[in-house]
């Protein structure tokens, strides 16, 4: 790996934003201080961290959703996450309820360790003393002022205000007024000069006065001070009433307050000590809902993070699993699982090299095959494979030329289940099945059989096939179809031969005919009539049999030389109509002829085709006697791509002998008594010198039939 | 006397995302215990509007347990004039606080009432009679003749806001929930008199 560096599972943004939770709890928390300077804030501080919360719970049940949904989708990587994020909430949760629930038991007990009865009990007998000392105080200054009144009682109009002032001084108050029934004030003194009005009793104050006849009470006068307003009746002819002022001392009325203080303090505490839980309880919940948020809602991104590399894995895995090679997949993290990727898409790059290379190789030997299989298709010879149990695996084309049999629609049959379906072949099928499995080499043989063209001669080849530790895997047999190489093997040598009777007995039969002549000539006239006559019969005779060897040896002749002499395009029904009409007056002979549909064009010699139907023609009208009937048909037939005229000629009479159906197109070949045996020789030889076959058709069970076919002449020769 | 009363959403941000939070426990929102103003007049006196309200302020259990519980209380009587316009946003032309605080006092067994705004303090034996003082305002003088234009037309707010910042810490998320201690008054509409 190029670089070490690690990089965190969690971005930037994340951190700050888990830092802000933070700070918000802190300061939440600061603000519970009731002398923090936050605690005014302290419900924006709520509400902040509230709304955190839900946006919180929103983030980590979207992801949540989200999880699930991938799972059920079955994606990649999702099963592991769902396992790391249990792991990880189940993990995070437990000590942190575990915590939650004593810190919770902590709480509770140690609010509830604040307060106590004695506590409760001992504020209230500090509030009761502190009442019943300023209580003792003003009952004292009440009797105080009672007595004042005693001197007022007699005091005139005019010297009043001047014993008010007296009287002030004397008690200690800080300010007396005398006030009328109605509530005028009549005089008043007051320790401040500068107080021109003095303090009014309220409405209060006058009803319980005018109920009670005095009045006495502590009164708060500014904030901290306090005062003792005592009122009494001044029982002269007109009802007045006396109020005076005493202050309580400074020291007196601070240790009250301090009482007070201490106690609306502990009472206010007391009476806030479940809020007081139920606060600290919804900060304490609230600090450790968020914290697991968050710390879920990080662990979502920090196990994706996590997973990334993986779910790029199964993907990159599903992807090669289809056979999709070329996998690059991106290096998240320089970590264990970034070089595992890496590792990942090396190999995805070694197998995708290799794929190449196999596939070329593939490519390569496909290739082969196809060459091999195109040069199999135009051989000649037949080939076809099998395999250990010689079952066929392959056959070629050329097999179903000579076989004409679709052998490669055959693959995993043998051949004795081909002759089931082909009777016709059993003899060559058997025989190669035979030796098959009889030879343990190479082995060669010659089949003959009688075919759908007539005999056919197969050179056959076997080799078997082993594999390298010397099993017998298979076989294969080549096969060529003989038949005419060895018919123009014959015919070769029937050819040299008819030359050399030529050459060898022509020329001295004329020598021979004319010696005789000579000598009948010669001698005719010199004999005795009786010796005259058996020298007349004997070169008779000897003329006659020379003309005759003369004959055969002129059809010997005619045998061997080339009858393709002057190729002309033929059109075959107009030539089969012009020789059947020369025989057409031939009593007692029905011929049928169907011409087919169109012109039947060949191309050939006229004069070797007509000698062809003539021949044929005169052997059936031999055959068939002075009754019968030929059937001639011409048609159209197509035959490995190539198309050909077909001949049908057929006869009723005696018909072939079985065992002269493979020889007698070969020369000296007859059923008749008179003959050659030439004939049909002749026959085959032009035939096959214009490109046809000539063969009886074996199939037909009534008299003779012989089936020519010539090629037909296609657009090019016309 | 005709009052209009106005439904405006109340302007405390937090009460109303309280609310959302809490509506299943607000359901009640404090109908039972908000204050009411039940007497609105503006009056013209020689060269000045004066306003003079009368305030029902209904306290809860709650409340009244806290207050003897040395709890204060502090309540802010607003008073507000509008210039009235139809195409546009109105023009205040005064928004003034009275605030109030109420607290108990054990030793004397007593309520004391403070005025905040002024810093006049008054003590009452009975928690009626210390609600009945922060209960009238007579002849609160508001604007000068000459601000008014007898052309226009000019409306008077008055509210009672309870503060429930001001609480004790505990006791803030409770009464942000609880309708016992919505003790405010919705605000009170009046045509100023000219």
């Amino acid at each position: 790996m190029a670089s070490e560096k690690i990089t965190p599972p969690v971005n930037f943004y994340v951190l700050i934003l888990f830092g802000l939770i933070l700070l918000s709890l802190q300061l939440m928390s600061s603000a519970m201080q009731e002398s923090s300077q936050l605690s005014a804030m302290y419900s924006w501080l709520l509400l902040f961290n509230a709304l955190g919360s839900v946006v919180l719970l929103i983030l980590v049940g979207a992801n949540i959703v989200s999880l699930i949904q991938h799972t059920k989708r079955r994606e990649a990587g999702s099963r592991l996450t769902t396992r790391m994020v249990s792991l990880f909430v189940v993990l995070a949760l437990a000590p942190a309820v575990i915590v939650f629930y004593f810190s919770m038991q902590f709480l509770h007990q140690g609010i509830d360790s604040w307060f106590n009865v004695e506590i409760d009990r001992a504020l209230e007998d500090a509030l009761e003393l502190s009442q019943a000392s300023l209580d003792q105080r003003t009952r004292w200054h009440l009797k105080q002022t009672q007595q004042l009144t005693g001197k007022l009682e007699e005091s005139s109009d005019s010297m009043v205000a001047a014993d008010i002032e007296n009287l002030r001084e004397l008690s200690g108050a800080s300010e007396m007024t005398l006030f009328s029934h109605q509530g005028r004030i009549i005089a008043s003194s007051s320790i401040n000069p500068g107080d021109i009005l003095p303090s009014l009793p309220d409405e209060h104050i006058w009803l319980q006065l005018r109920q009670n006849g005095e009045y006495v009470a502590l009164t708060p006068i500014h904030e901290e001070e306090l005062m003792v307003r005592v009122i009494v009746t001044v029982k002269t002819t007109e009802t007045k009433y006396l109020q005076a002022l005493y202050p309580v001392p400074v020291r007196i009325a601070d240790l009250a307050d301090s009482v007070e203080f201490a106690f609306v303090r502990y009472q206010e505490m007391n009476y806030l000590r479940n809020s007081l839980k139920l606060s600290f309880s919804l900060a304490l919940s609230l600090v450790l809902l968020m914290s697991l948020l968050a710390a879920i809602w990080v662990a979502f991104i920090s196990i994706r993070n996590i997973t990334a590399p993986v779910k790029e894995l199964v993907k990159g895995t599903k992807a090669v699993a289809l056979g999709y090679y070329d996998q690059d997949l991106p290096v998240l993290a320089q970590d264990d699982l970034g070089f595992l990727v890496e590792s990942f898409n090396d190999m995805m790059h070694r197998i995708a090299r290799a794929r190449d290379e196999t596939r070329q190789a593939g490519v390569e030997v496909e290739n082969q095959r196809a060459y091999l299989e195109t040069i199999l298709a135009n051989l000649t010879a037949g080939v076809i494979s099998f395999d250990a149990i010689y079952k066929i695996r392959t056959a070629n084309q050329a097999a179903y030329r000579i076989f004409h049999v679709h052998v490669n629609q055959f693959v995993g049959q043998t051949l004795i289940e081909l002759v089931q379906s082909y009777a016709e072949l059993a003899e060559p099928l058997k025989s190669i099945q035979r030796l098959l499995e009889q030879a343990d080499d190479i082995w060669q043989q010659r089949i003959a059989f009688l075919g759908p063209n007539g005999r056919q001669e197969l050179l056959c080849r076997g080799t078997p096939l082993f594999s390298q530790e010397g099993l017998r895997v298979g076989a294969v047999v080549v096969f060529d179809d003989v038949t005419d190489l060895i018919q123009a093997q014959k015919n070769a040598a029937w050819g040299e031969v008819a030359r050399r009777l030529a050459h060898e007995i022509k020329n001295p039969l004329t020598p021979i005919q004319l010696s005789a002549e000579r000598l009948q000539h010669k001698l005719a006239d010199k004999l005795e009539l009786a010796d005259a006559v058996m020298l007349q019969k004997s070169t008779r005779t000897i003329v006659q049999q020379v003309e005759a060897m003369k004959e055969m040896v002129d059809d010997f002749s005619e045998y061997a030389k080339p009858s393709k002499k002057q190729a002309v395009v033929i059109d075959l029904d107009l030539l089969i109509q012009e020789v059947l009409a020369l025989y057409a007056l031939k009593s007692g002979v029905r011929f049928i002829a169907d011409y087919g549909i169109g012109s039947q064009l060949i191309h050939g010699d006229p004069v070797s085709i007509r000698q062809v139907l003539h021949n044929l023609i005169k052997n059936a009208l031999e055959a068939i006697g002075s009754n019968g009937l030929i059937d001639i048909s011409l048609h159209r037939v197509q035959k490995n791509n190539t198309d050909f005229i077909e001949i049908g000629l057929y006869d009723d009479g005696p018909g072939i002998k079985e065992d002269q159906i493979e020889r007698i197109f070969e020369p000296y070949v007859t059923t008749k008594v008179k003959g050659t045996g030439l004939g049909l020789a002749i026959v085959k030889k032009i035939i096959e010198e214009h490109g046809g076959a000539i063969w009886i058709d074996t199939a037909r069970k009534v008299g003779a039939g012989f089936i020519i076919q010539f090629p037909a002449c296609n657009a090019e020769q016309l | 006397m005709r009052l209009l009363k106005s439904n405006k959403p109340s302007y405390c941000l937090l009460f109303v995302a309280l609310f959302l939070l809490c509506s299943s426990l607000n359901t009640g929102y404090g109908a039972e215990f908000s204050a009411e103003v039940s007497q609105l007049e503006s009056v013209h006196q020689g060269d000045s509007y004066a306003l003079s309200a009368g305030v029902i302020y209904h306290l809860s259990d709650k409340a009244k347990r806290a207050l003897q519980n040395g709890v204060p209380l502090f309540w802010d009587l607003h008073f507000k004039i509008q210039q009235h316009r139809d195409l546009f946003w109105n023009i205040t032309l005064l928004d003034d606080v009275i605030r109030y605080r109420i607290q108990y006092h054990a030793l004397l067994n007593m309520y004391r009432v403070r005025n905040e705004t002024n810093g006049e303090i008054t003590s009452f034996s009975t928690l009626s009679a210390a609600l009945e003082s922060m209960s009238t305002v007579t002849y609160y003088p508001t604007l000068k003749s000459a601000d008014i234009n007898p052309q226009n037309h000019y409306i008077c707010y008055v509210k009672v806001d309870f503060d429930r910042d001001v609480l004790p810490l505990p006791l803030r998320p409770i009464a942000y929930v609880d309708p016992q201690w919505y003790l405010s008054s919705d605000w009170t509409l009046w045509p100023l008199k000219k």
